[in-house]
């Protein structure tokens, strides 16, 4: 298997927090893959994000994409590992309000130095895989929730990150406009073989993925694998998964 | 109560750096306005400078704008900060907090800093007034006890303390009123309003471009002298017509040229798509709307503060200067016996024993010319616009002095670069003394004046004019100099001839004491003229002026200033949650500092620019149309305005540098 992110005995321990909230995780993701990020509320997977990102460091542990060691970024050269590698979706579509969808989504090839009809002509073709090449010239305040979300889901995608880190995406999103923005991170994974993060809530957006890592107080503690399974298998064999550990903390 | 209290004191404990800010700002409005009342309750001091109740007047007058300023102030920075706090009030609202209650926590804050503001304010305050009365006690060599001067003037400090108590009543009724209207969903969402998207059209922008280009061009017109319309139509009207055309086209160029060519230039496609370009250009034309206001009110702010700095200036400088054409010796008188003369040199030895000082005679022939075309200043009455001199009436003639008198007055009064310039001349050729240059710009050199002597006429063609009088203008107008051999046939005819005693010396300078002795011997002579006693009472009269005039100008920096750094930080603080979207897409720190500097730059340029754009036609405009022009057109006359120009971009500058810095200190916490 062709790892492109690695991850080994990283751990993340706050200031002053007595638990770590990653407590020595480890594991390989392969280039194309999609995989969900699953678990309660405060068991770490946002602060997972943040370390893989490196928008944040990790208190020990390594951790490489692309054969890079992030230990070995400085601010500078970790703020262009993002420009040139990483894309990211958030819980809150988080659009410049100032720019319209167009300058949004071509800020990311702005800051790589692309030739301005290269440009243009990207962000065409892709709000068209989006549906929202009748949007282009809005301001976000101006869209739905689930047109801005799939705005910031194009201009994470524009650049063809090597991996795409998604923060709930479908998180504040009705489950037509949900399924929606699922579909499109599918293409791009599919067509365009984008490697995809994605923290979810929900088995249904899990579902879309090729492997779930279920977390817990800072531990992975299960991988669910897709094996071919159609979607509707996975979904409900993820339920189930779900539905048993929420079991187990009852008892 | 007592939760309000606790609340109150937990709220400054935790937001310190914020109400440090607010606490400095009305410290330093406090401090300025203490100083003031102080000053203009300082009797000792007001009965030195002051005989006419001039300074009084227009101390009362200043205080009226220092008070309005001061609230004013107050008002906008206590809403500045109330704006940053909304959403924790309308989180005290969901708690179950009344709005009274609300409101008496926000009014205690007040009552706190204003309190601590007092104490700083009056403490510093009073300070500045001791460095105030020390300045012009040095300034004007003035003798004050200042033991008189008690160091808190107890009036003041119950002058302030009222006004104070005032300020804070109107701030509660401020934020009442914006408490009690805003609901509590507006309270809680406040900072998430979205702004109106605006169209940018062509019309009005072009008009602001227009008005603002036909301002200024109306402005320049009054070179063309008599043609110009300033003159044929009237100074005030098209006074007016400028101002307004200028007002009006800034306004419509800042909200809506600018947009309109910020918004188009995004079609240059190559200089949009770059790292800072693609992020500046749409955050300027998306928050132009809320933000032209400010914009407006401070470019009329710094043009107002540029030019009455500039305009006061050159005011004040232009007599300084021109006190060397005024009274170019140190002191000089007519000659009425020769008694006088050894009287003066006895006196004069009394104050400066052994010194070097020159004595030099010069005796002025009136002579009259009958050519066609003379200048103006042969035919002049009096040296008109010098208030002191106008009295004095004079015959029409040429006043003729000799070269070698001409040189030797020259170096007397240490002119000595311009001494060694003076063309030399022959016995067909004289140098004008001009009075002022010609509005026309026009030159007397290569005229031929024929001088009518009893016996013959002397044909004389003009070498060459002047601005450098030998002599004051109270004793001669209409000076000619002329070769020694036409000096000495001129002195053989019967002419009228008055004779001018000059007298130079380090030693005698600033000798206020001597110029009175001198004026009594003279009996009160109008022919007595002295340049360091010139300069005094231009000093004496005008410094108060000066001072208080200053003074606003400060406050209007100060003004200018704070609302720059409020509103930037502000806005900064509104976006900081793009600034994180950046920062995750890859934006270094470095681009992101880049951004925040040309958001921050642009916000101090406009203003700045307008204002010195504003504050050089203004300039113009005034020194050519309403001030006299006896030292011509001279750049050292524009010293004073570079040199408040130059102080007002400093000041900017500083400003700009110090919001720049707490911008990216906001910033550098990602
Ligand atoms: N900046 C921080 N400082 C201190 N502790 C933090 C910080 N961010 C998160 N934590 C703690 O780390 C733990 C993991 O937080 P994290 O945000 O990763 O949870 P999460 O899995 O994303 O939860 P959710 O599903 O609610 O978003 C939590 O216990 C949280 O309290
Ligand atoms: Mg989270």
């Amino acid at each position: 298997m062709n790892a492109l992110l690695r991850a080994k005995e990283v751990t993340k321990t706050y200031e002053k927090a007595q638990r770590p909230s990653l407590n020595k995780i480890s594991f390989c993701v392969a280039d194309g893959e999609f995989i969900g990020i699953m678990g309660a509320s405060g068991s770490g997977k946002t602060t997972l994000l943040n370390v893989l990102s490196t928008i944040d460091t990790p208190t020990s542990g390594e951790i490489w994409i692309n054969g890079i060691n992030l230990k070995q970024l400085d601010n500078a050269s970790a703020a262009d590992f993002r420009k040139d590698h990483l894309g990211f979706i958030f819980q809150e579509y988080f659009l410049l309000d100032s720019l319209t969808i167009r300058e949004n989504i071509s800020v990311p090839l702005t800051l790589q130095k692309l030739p301005p009809k290269k440009i243009e002509t990207m962000v065409q073709n892709l709000a068209k895989r989006f549906d929202i090449s009748s949007q282009l010239d809005k301001y976000p305040s101006e869209l739905s929730g689930g047109q801005r979300q799939r705005a910031s889901a194009a201009r994470a995608i524009v650049k063809q990150p090597s991996i795409l880190f998604a923060d709930e995406p479908t998180g504040a999103l009705d489950s037509s406009s949900a399924t929606e923005l699922l579909h499109a991170l599918q293409e791009a994974n599919q067509e365009l073989h984008t490697t995809i993060l994605m923290v979810t809530h929900d088995a249904y957006a899990a579902s879309f993925a090729g492997r779930i890592l279920i977390f817990k107080d800072g531990n992975i503690i299960r991988e669910i694998f897709r094996n071919n399974a159609s979607r509707r298998d996975f979904y409900e064999s993820i339920a189930a998964e779900v539905a048993k550990l929420d079991t187990e903390r009852q008892v | 109560m007592n939760t309000t209290i606790s609340m109150a004191a937990k709220n400054l404990r935790k937001s310190f750096s914020f109400y440090v800010l607010y606490l400095l700002s009305v410290s330093l409005v406090i401090t300025l306005h203490f100083a003031f009342t102080s000053f203009s309750m300082n009797q000792v001091m007001l009965e030195k400078i002051s005989s006419d109740g001039r300074v009084e007047s227009m101390c009362s007058m200043i205080s009226i704008f220092l008070m309005a300023f001061v609230v004013f102030f107050m008002t906008y920075s206590n809403r500045f900060f109330l704006k940053r706090r909304t959403k924790e009030l309308g989180i005290y609202a969901l708690l179950g907090y009344r709005k009274t209650a609300i409101l008496s926590l926000l009014t205690f804050e007040n009552v706190l800093i204003c309190c601590g503001a007092l104490c700083t304010g009056v403490l510093l305050g009073a300070i500045m007034h001791k460095g105030i009365v020390a300045g012009i006690t040095a300034l004007l060599r003035l003798s004050i006890d200042t033991a008189q001067i008690p160091f808190f003037e107890v009036n003041a400090i119950r002058k302030t303390v009222c006004f104070i108590l005032l300020v804070i009543v109107v701030l509660s009724i401020s934020n009442g009123r914006f408490l009690f209207q805003s609901s509590l969903m507006s309270l809680v969402r406040f900072e998430k309003k979205a702004e109106k998207n605006m169209s940018f059209h062509f019309v009005p922008s072009v008009i602001g471009l227009v008005m603002t280009v036909l301002g200024y061009v109306l402005a320049l017109d009054i070179f063309r002298g008599r043609k110009s319309l300033w003159l044929s139509v009237g100074f005030y009207q098209i006074g007016l017509l400028t101002a307004m055309l200028i007002l009006l086209g800034t306004i419509f160029f800042i909200s809506s040229f600018l947009p309109y060519v910020m918004k188009n230039s995004k079609k240059n496609k190559r200089a949009f798509y770059t790292e800072t370009r693609i992020i500046t250009t749409p955050n300027f034309v998306y928050h132009i709307r809320s933000n032209a206001r400010t914009l407006i009110m401070l470019t009329l702010l710094s043009a107002a503060t540029l030019t009455v700095a500039s305009v006061m200036a050159l005011t004040l400088y232009y007599p300084i200067a021109s006190v060397s054409r005024m009274a170019p010796s140190e002191l000089e008188f007519r000659v009425a016996n020769e008694n006088q003369i050894n009287a003066v040199k006895r006196l004069v030895n009394q104050y400066a024993p052994g010194a070097a000082v020159t004595f030099i005679q010069t005796d002025i022939y009136k002579i009259t010319s009958s050519s066609a075309s003379l200048p103006m200043e042969y035919s002049a009455g009096s040296a008109k616009g010098d208030s002191q001199n106008e009295k004095i009436l004079r015959d029409i003639g040429f006043e003729c002095i000799s070269y070698t008198q001409y040189h030797s007055l020259l170096l007397a009064q240490k002119k000595d670069t311009i001494a060694d310039q003076i063309p030399a001349l022959n016995d067909t050729e004289c140098i004008l003394v001009k009075y002022q240059p010609n509005a026309d710009g026009s030159d007397e050199s290569g005229s031929v004046y024929s001088l009518n002597t009893d016996t013959v006429s002397i044909p004389l063609t003009v070498r060459g004019t002047t601005l450098h009088n030998p002599i004051s203008f109270a004793n001669s107008v209409g000076t000619l100099i002329v070769s020694d051999n036409v000096y000495e046939q001129i002195r053989a005819s019967a002419a009228p001839k008055t004779s001018i005693l000059s007298i130079n010396g380090k030693a005698l300078e600033d000798n206020e004491d001597l110029f009175a002795d001198l004026s009594a011997l003279l009996e009160n002579s109008p022919y007595l003229q002295g340049n360091s006693h010139r300069l005094h009472v231009i000093f004496s009269l005008n410094s108060s002026t000066f001072l208080l005039i200053g003074f606003l100008v400060v406050l209007f920096f100060i003004a200018t200033g704070s609302i720059l750094y409020f509103n930037n930080i502000s806005a900064l603080t509104d976006t900081k949650a793009d600034y994180e979207i950046l920062h995750k897409m890859g934006y270094t720190n470095k681009a992101i500092r880049k951004i925040i500097k040309k958001q921050v730059f642009t916000f101090f340029c406009i203003p700045f620019t307008f204002g010195f754009i504003d504050c050089i036609f203004a300039t113009i405009v005034y020194k050519t149309g309403l001030m006299q022009n006896l030292l011509g057109n001279s750049l050292a006359l524009y010293v004073p305005t570079i040199i408040a120009i130059a102080l007002t971009a400093s000041i900017y500058l500083f400003y700009y540098w110090l919001t720049v810095h707490s911008c990216c200190k906001i910033i550098s916490k990602l």
